[in-house]
């Protein structure tokens, strides 16, 4: 079986988020329900100012501290199906325990309060067990996986787009957008991505174009100090997340 | 007054519950209990947890916090009704029962605010012992704290038959003790176990647990215990007496001081630190709050300068004491569980600044459904259960003995 | 840990297979609280039908990229770029994926309606009621037929936006010319970016957007163009930012801008203008470029004598200098570049003489390298003269039409339309009263002789009754009620007029509609999309609908058609014969028959299954300083002065001109407006601009951030949510300010704030951004409605067109929405 990795790299990306999008529709997530979100920070000042940004999806770690946590095994990473990370939401009890552990903030607890106003939810009620039901929804749906949209009272998280991954050709290196065979297999942020910053393909494979980039580029991984040794690896200048500072400070002359 | 109640029955007639007050603070409790819930159920089935104020970015907020204090507060009154019941410091006695009802009836509340809290709560009860991760230090604390509240029960039924010394009475005794140690010790590690979340990343954490859940509890009990004899000490039984004017003060006095020691010195290591996760949390967070800082002083610190001299042997003292550290060990656990989270994690110029909450009214709707419904299981248990109950001889002691309950004279004496 | 994850493997191992659920009934109505309900049923993959994947063309900025549309059982659900659409090359940008809001907006018109309140303002309900197209299409006919026999008929005008091809805008040119009114397409150009198609037809003779041979450009010097955020074609732009920041030799990027953006951020150098002085800059660049001997000789010639050379602040003797392609040259440098030095510049541009002097070191000595530039340059009053100053960089490093340099679109081979105008026009229409009517909005008068359009005029000039008022006023893709300059103006002219809209969205110009036809989304259209500039080669593009309407709504182009057919006279004829929307583009797709596609495609059925024609390479190429055509396998005929003066340099000269003899042409309009002595009309030259909006201290821009769908975004909440990631602006769009500019007005970060101009003022929250110019104010543009849909309505920050002065740059046209000036203060 392949393990699932992604490669960003991050002097290609130019942050206009096309990934955030093709994922919040493919995956028709709640405004605000960032499955892949792109983060901004900014330092310095005129004229030497610096501004970068950084993709990012579901780590799909391979030592998830969310998994630890999960009292009923909802969440669970599922090596079978290239190491993805999924909540199960047939067994998810919402107590948010793996929020709380998940280094990366990539977890969702959609049934909050409307990020935007008017809810959205209101407009598309829910319907047949759905938190909402737009009209403009993905067929495809697995609870077991977390694919589709959720019930009320259960985290979600990024998947990997695996409804489209699981049908990759056994065997496969790369899961290349650019290569007519598999583009349907790839997931909707790594096959949007206009500059082709990112990269989808088996970690366990040495040949694979996404271990000959890590290889070539020094691909690093966000928060290894953490030890959950992520699935995803990030390229180029700019994979250096700044401590957080508070706004107000960050401007302090 | 103590005299003429010799001979009798420890039945307590002092217990200003089991009379028309009784009554009465049962319904009001009862009102507020079915108003709270009857709120917070209708807010949470027309529009689910969007009634929280909680979020993606800060998922735990008050209701876990009112968990985690009357989970802990729980645990400390069931450490301390192991002080006379494993570790014979009989002076404490008159007060096992209750502190037994009480650990369950706080237990019970804070279950019942967690279960409103969660997803699904139903399903946690056939999910968490189908799937066995024993991995998660949620798991353990849903086995200890049920294992936690099947001794106290146990425990209870030990003592309303009136085996107070029994060796099935020690050993569910010990294995009561035991019990509480774990699942408290758990819930700390819960958070403790976390070191994505530095604040609370903290292998001492369960330490820190077991003593601010005593100080909570003892403060809960002190209130509880002279709300049950109308606020007035003279109405107690003589062995209870002494225990609050004896040894229960100067322990609270203690616990009081260790809190504000352990939080001390939390905050010099979070203000020392570098790391923004834990130095903001101190520094912009915590110390910026004035109702946290208002918690430290007058709920905390002035209490424990009151209970530091001959004042503290005073009921009146007793009862505000018990009044502030009870409201100031709350501030502290809703405080402690946001404080992990207002570091946004990974949200870059999403959010900026850290992460603002105020619970919402459905929020504090659990928060006084956890409250009433422990006051009406506690005023249940004062009118039909006789929490007062104590060992035949303690009530028999005279009320001057100052070796009574002294673990030491106990043994020299056996 | 070790031990314990051996035992969570072999237990998920053994449960994988058996997946747990509970069965029950579906949950109740509640929304939450499930868990004190009943349990839902586990679930898996259900049943679904099939899914069919239309050829469309996305419609959220001009770039025109080709998507796939994923319909499942009648409902769409995705949009991906079509792998094999030139221009997407299977991607999209972050707006493209978002268009199944379009089609589901709940906001949506359902059907035609027409007004019921006659009193028209912001705070008026329309009280819009449903009627019948029958109905409606009579109502506005009749209306028409009525102006007609009064003689009126140049009373109706028909404003466009947004066109996109031959069936929707470009219908409305014959119509004009059938029914009788100068003003049929008077079209939006001169509020979107007019000023960067007139500094090419000033300089190379073309009056369009460039395209760009990003394939093989080794350096770029980004000039007020958001090029990561805004530029055409966005998508391919990005994809070609990919391709040339990994290429090699990678390559080389210089923008200079007048704020802090993702294009500044990821160039190789940012270098923050003040704002309008953009032609500084670039003459100085131009100035180095000549005295550092770096100039492309081949292309723009050379010194007789090898031993002479531009000296800064020395004349040259122009019979020393011999022109190739650029025309003037040696007049350009004796009569403004030889003092325009790095340190003039300087102090004009803010931006230190040395980094100017890096850049054109770099740009000069890179080969090959592009200028380019959009409205941050051009929006302004001296805009043209800027944007010449920037595109004449190209002429010297000889990039025009050069292999990795820039060059002009070419037109699609469209069949001819089975209707001749000329057959089906009354003497009306021929030589009637409206003939010696000037367009509404003055274009080709003394007040706007060379402009493509100024659709930002027509509310002023029909309240002045200057040349008339209008009388009846159809709106298609537009919204200048709204997205105008000083759009008051618009609200208070459009309360006497005949407003018809023909938007699937109640926008603001909706609300003042008298009857509303609204049209479909785009995902429900039958439409032919021309390319946009591109890569030069001809392309045109397909909408086949990816479901039926799924209101009772109409295409635009059949509305069209179907007004025509009701106008009495031959005009109805030729409408007749031309039958609906599909037939008109099935008569466009017939000339591919004659000129197959790349990819086969010869007609109608061809071009709907693949979603494109289009004809690769790009006819001329420019190789060191001679011009040659394709023949079919590679540039090898060599084209004649002449020819290359047919189809690429169209200026007097037939070549680039740094002294325009387009403008020399206007050389009195241009003294009278600018003040530019005659004899220097026609130089490359440095005008100072003139700010709008009074005395305020602050420069004030309102860029468009890349989810920025031309206006019709702002009722999207994905869109929303994500729409400013700089300063986390989610909901709303923050003013972004220097930190120094706001704390000397007593303004914290988060603060409330007032943005005043003599026009108006208007709030937004404030957020810091400490990289911005301390002297120029952010405000992305895009909220501010009073209407547009649920989300929309009411959500601040204010417009910013309603504190934009409506001033235009004389010679294009273009409004000058970059240039005005403001105060700041707490709100």
């Amino acid at each position: 079986m392949a393990k699932w990795g992604m490669v960003i790299d991050l002097d290609k990306c130019t942050g206009c988020q096309a990934c955030t999008t093709a994922c919040s529709m493919e995956n028709n997530t709640l405004p605000g329900e960032t499955w892949q979100d792109v983060l901004y920070y900014t330092a310095g000042e005129n004229p030497s100012g610096q501004m970068k940004w950084l993709p990012r999806p579901c780590m799909q770690c391979e030592n998830p501290s969310c998994v630890h946590v999960c009292p009923t095994r909802a969440t669970y990473k599922d090596e079978e199906a290239g190491g993805i990370v999924f909540v199960d939401w047939n067994k998810c009890i919402g107590c948010k325990y793996c929020m709380i552990a998940c280094p990366y903030g990539v977890r969702f607890y959609a049934d909050e309060k409307p990020l935007i106003e008017p809810d959205i939810r209101d407009v598309f009620p829910g319907e047949n067990g759905q938190l909402w039901s737009p009209p403009y929804q993905n067929p495809e749906e697995d609870w077991r996986r977390g694919i589709g949209i959720q019930p009320p009272g259960v985290v979600s998280k990024c998947t990997f787009c695996y409804h489209k991954v699981r049908h990759a050709p056994e065997g496969v290196a790369d899961l290349d957008e650019d290569n007519p065979e598999v583009k349907e297999y790839v997931p909707a942020c790594v096959r949007t991505c206009a500059p082709k910053a990112r990269y989808f393909g088996d970690l366990d494979n040495p040949d694979s174009q996404v271990n000959r980039l890590i290889g070539d580029k020094h691909g690093v991984r966000l928060k290894d100090h953490t030890g959950n040794r992520p699935q995803v690896y990030y390229l180029g200048a700019g994979a250096g997340v700044p401590a957080f500072t508070p706004a107000d400070r960050e401007n302090d002359a | 007054m103590s005299t003429s109640m010799k001979g009798m029955q420890p039945t307590t007639h002092g217990n200003a519950l089991q009379g028309p007050l009784g009554w009465g603070l049962l319904v009001i409790a009862g009102v507020v209990l079915l108003a709270s819930l009857g709120y917070a159920l209708s807010q949470l089935m027309t529009s689910g947890h969007t009634a929280f104020n909680t979020s993606s970015v800060l998922p735990w907020g008050l209701p876990i916090a009112t968990y985690v204090y009357f989970a802990l507060a729980s645990s400390g009154l069931g450490l301390v009704a192991s002080l006379p019941l494993v570790f014979g410091f009989k002076a404490y006695y008159p007060l096992a029962k209750r502190c037994i009802f009480l650990a369950f009836a706080l237990l019970i509340s804070g279950m019942g605010v967690l279960a409103l809290e969660l997803g699904h709560p139903f399903r946690m009860l056939w999910v968490i012992p189908a799937n066995l991760q024993v991995q998660s230090a949620m798991f353990w604390m849903g086995v200890f704290y049920s294992l936690d509240l099947l001794f106290l029960l146990w425990k209870f039924g030990k003592l309303q038959g009136g085996h107070w010394d029994s060796k099935t009475a020690r050993q569910v005794g010990i294995a009561s003790f035991i019990g509480v140690l774990l699942a408290s010790g758990n819930l700390a590690l819960i958070f403790g176990m976390m070191s994505m979340r530095p604040f609370w990343f903290d292998a001492l954490m369960p330490v820190y647990f077991y003593a601010t859940g005593i100080t909570s509890g003892v403060a809960v009990l002190i209130l509880l215990t002279y709300l049950a004899y109308g606020f007035r000490r003279e109405r107690m039984p003589a062995a209870l007496q002494r225990l609050m004017s004896g040894a229960l003060p100067r322990l609270f006095a203690a616990l009081v001081g260790a809190t504000l020691l352990f939080i001390v010195v939390r905050a010099i290591t979070g203000l020392y630190s570098n790391n923004p996760e834990v130095n903001l949390v101190w520094s912009e967070y915590l110390l910026e709050s004035g109702l946290y800082l208002t918690s430290l002083v007058v709920g905390l610190l002035l209490p424990f300068v009151l209970l530091l001299g001959g004042l503290r042997n005073r009921p009146g003292i007793q009862v505000l004491t018990a009044v502030l550290v009870s409201l100031a060990m709350f501030a502290e656990r809703l405080y402690f569980v946001v404080g992990g989270q207002v570091v946004p994690l990974f949200k870059g110029s999403w959010v900026p600044d850290l992460i603002a909450y105020t619970p919402s009214a459905t929020e504090w709707a659990l928060t006084l459904v956890g409250v009433s419904l422990c006051l009406v299981l506690f005023l249940l248990g004062e009118k039909f259960l006789n929490l007062g109950d104590m060992p035949p001889q303690m009530t028999q002691a005279p009320a001057g003995d100052p070796a009574a309950g002294d673990p030491a004279v106990e043994a020299s004496r056996a | 840990m070790k031990l314990f994850q051996t035992l969570i493997n072999r237990r998920r191992f053994l449960q994988s297979s058996a997946a747990v659920g509970a069965a029950g009934a579906v949950t109740t109505g509640f929304t939450g609280l499930t868990g004190l309900t009943q349990a839902p049923p586990a679930r898996a993959q259900p049943t679904r039908g099939e899914t069919t994947i239309t050829k469309n063309v996305c419609a959220q900025c001009p770039a025109r990229c080709g998507i796939d549309v994923y319909t499942t059982d009648g409902r769409v659900h995705a949009i991906y770029g079509t792998s094999d659409n030139p221009i997407s090359n299977g991607k999209l940008c972050p707006k493209g994926h978002l268009g199944s809001y379009f089609l589901y907006d709940p906001d949506r018109f359902k059907g035609p309606m027409k007004r019921t309140n006659p009193n028209k303002g912001r705070d008026e309900d329309p009280g819009f009621v449903p009627i019948s197209w029958e109905e409606a299409l009579d109502t506005v006919a009749e209306r028409l037929n009525d102006l007609r026999r009064r003689e009126e008929s140049h009373r109706f005008a028909m404003f466009y936006g947004r066109g996109w091809g031959a069936s929707d805008a470009g219908i409305q040119y014959p119509f004009g010319e059938l029914y009788g009114t100068p003003n049929a397409a008077i079209g939006h150009s001169s509020m979107c970016a007019d000023g960067s198609k007139k500094a090419k037809q000033a300089t190379d003779g073309n009056n369009s957007y460039s395209s760009y041979d990003y394939r093989n450009v080794n350096y770029l010097l980004i000039m007020g163009a958001s090029f990561l955020e805004a530029f055409r074609p966005y998508n391919n732009v990005m994809q070609m930012w990919g391709h040339m920041r990994t290429k090699s030799p990678k390559t080389r990027v210089t923008t200079v801008d007048v704020r802090m953006s993702p294009t500044m951020a990821a160039s190789d150098h940012a270098l923050y203008i003040k704002p309008g002085t953009d032609g500084a800059f670039a003459l100085a660049v131009a100035h180095v470029i000549l005295t550092e001997g770096l100039w492309n000789r081949e292309f723009a010639g050379d010194f007789t004598n090898p031993r002479l050379r531009f000296l800064a602040g020395q004349r040259i003797s122009p019979v020393t200098f011999e022109e190739k392609w650029v025309h003037g040259l040696a007049d350009w440098w004796n009569e403004e570049l030889k003092d325009r030095t790095p340190e003039w510049a300087e102090a004009i541009t803010g931006i230190e003489a040395e980094q100017i002097r890096r850049t054109a070191v770099e740009f000069g000595s890179t080969r090959p390298a592009v200028a380019l530039f959009e409205r941050g340059a051009t929006g302004h009053s001296n805009g043209t003269y800027n944007g010449m100053a920037i595109h004449s960089l190209n002429a010297l490093v000889g990039s025009l039409f050069a292999e990795g340099g820039i060059g002009y679109q070419v037109g699609p081979s469209y069949g001819k339309l089975p209707v001749e105008v000329a057959d089906y026009q009354d003497d009306y229409a021929r030589n009637g009263a409206w003939k010696e009517q000037p367009r509404l909005d003055m274009k080709g008068t003394d007040r706007w002789p060379m402009v493509g359009n100024m659709m930002q005029e027509c509310a002023r000039n029909h309240l002045d009754a200057d040349p008339y008022t209008l009388d009846t006023a159809m709106f298609y893709y537009t919204n200048p009620i709204w997205s105008a300059p000083t759009p008051q103006v618009w609200e208070e002219a459009l309360k006497d007029v005949f407003v018809i809209d023909t938007s699937p969205f109640p926008g603001e110009t909706a609300m003042y509609a008298d009857i509303v036809l609204p049209d479909c989304t785009y995902l429900e259209r039958t439409q032919d999309v021309p390319t946009y500039p591109f890569e030069g080669w001809p392309m045109a593009e397909l909408r086949t609908p990816a479901v039926e309407p799924i209101h009772d709504t109409r295409m635009y182009g059949d509305v069209v058609i179907e007004l025509g057919k009701r106008i009495e006279g031959p005009m109805g004829d030729y409408y007749r014969e031309l039958g609906n929307l599909e037939n008109y583009i099935r008569h466009l797709a017939a000339g591919f028959a004659d000129d197959p596609g790349d990819n086969g495609v010869d007609g109608f059925e061809s071009w709907k299954e693949k979603g494109v024609w289009y004809k690769k390479p790009y006819q001329w190429r420019q190789i060191r300083g001679d011009f040659y055509e394709w023949d079919g396998e590679r540039y090898s005929r060599q084209m004649s002065a002449e020819e290359v003066k047919q189809h690429l340099f169209k200026t007097p000269s037939g070549k680039f001109e740094v002294r325009s003899g387009y403008l020399e042409q206007h050389a009195d309009y241009i003294e009278r407006e600018l003040g530019i002595p005659r004899a220097r009309a026609g130089l490359v030259q440095w005008v100072e601009p003139v700010y709008t909006g009074g005395d305020g201290d602050l420069h004030f821009v309102t860029p468009k951030t890349p989810l920025h769908a031309e206006g019709r975004g702002a009722n999207i909440p994905q869109q929303m949510m994500v729409h400013q990631p700089i300063v986390g602006g989610r909901n709303t769009v923050y003013l972004e300010v220097h930190p120094q500019t706001a704390r000397e007005r007593g303004i914290r970060n988060g603060d409330r704030v007032r943005i005043i101009s003599d026009v108006g003022s208007i709030e937004a929250e404030c957020r810091f951004v400490a990289s911005h110019r301390p002297d120029t104010l952010v405000l992305p543009f895009e909220f501010g409605h009073w209407a547009q849909g649920r989300w929309a309505k009411g959500r601040g920050p204010g417009n910013s067109s309603e504190i934009t002065a409506n001033v235009s740059d004389p010679i294009s046209g273009l409004a000058s929405y970059y240039t005005g000036k403001v105060r700041l203060e707490r709100a």
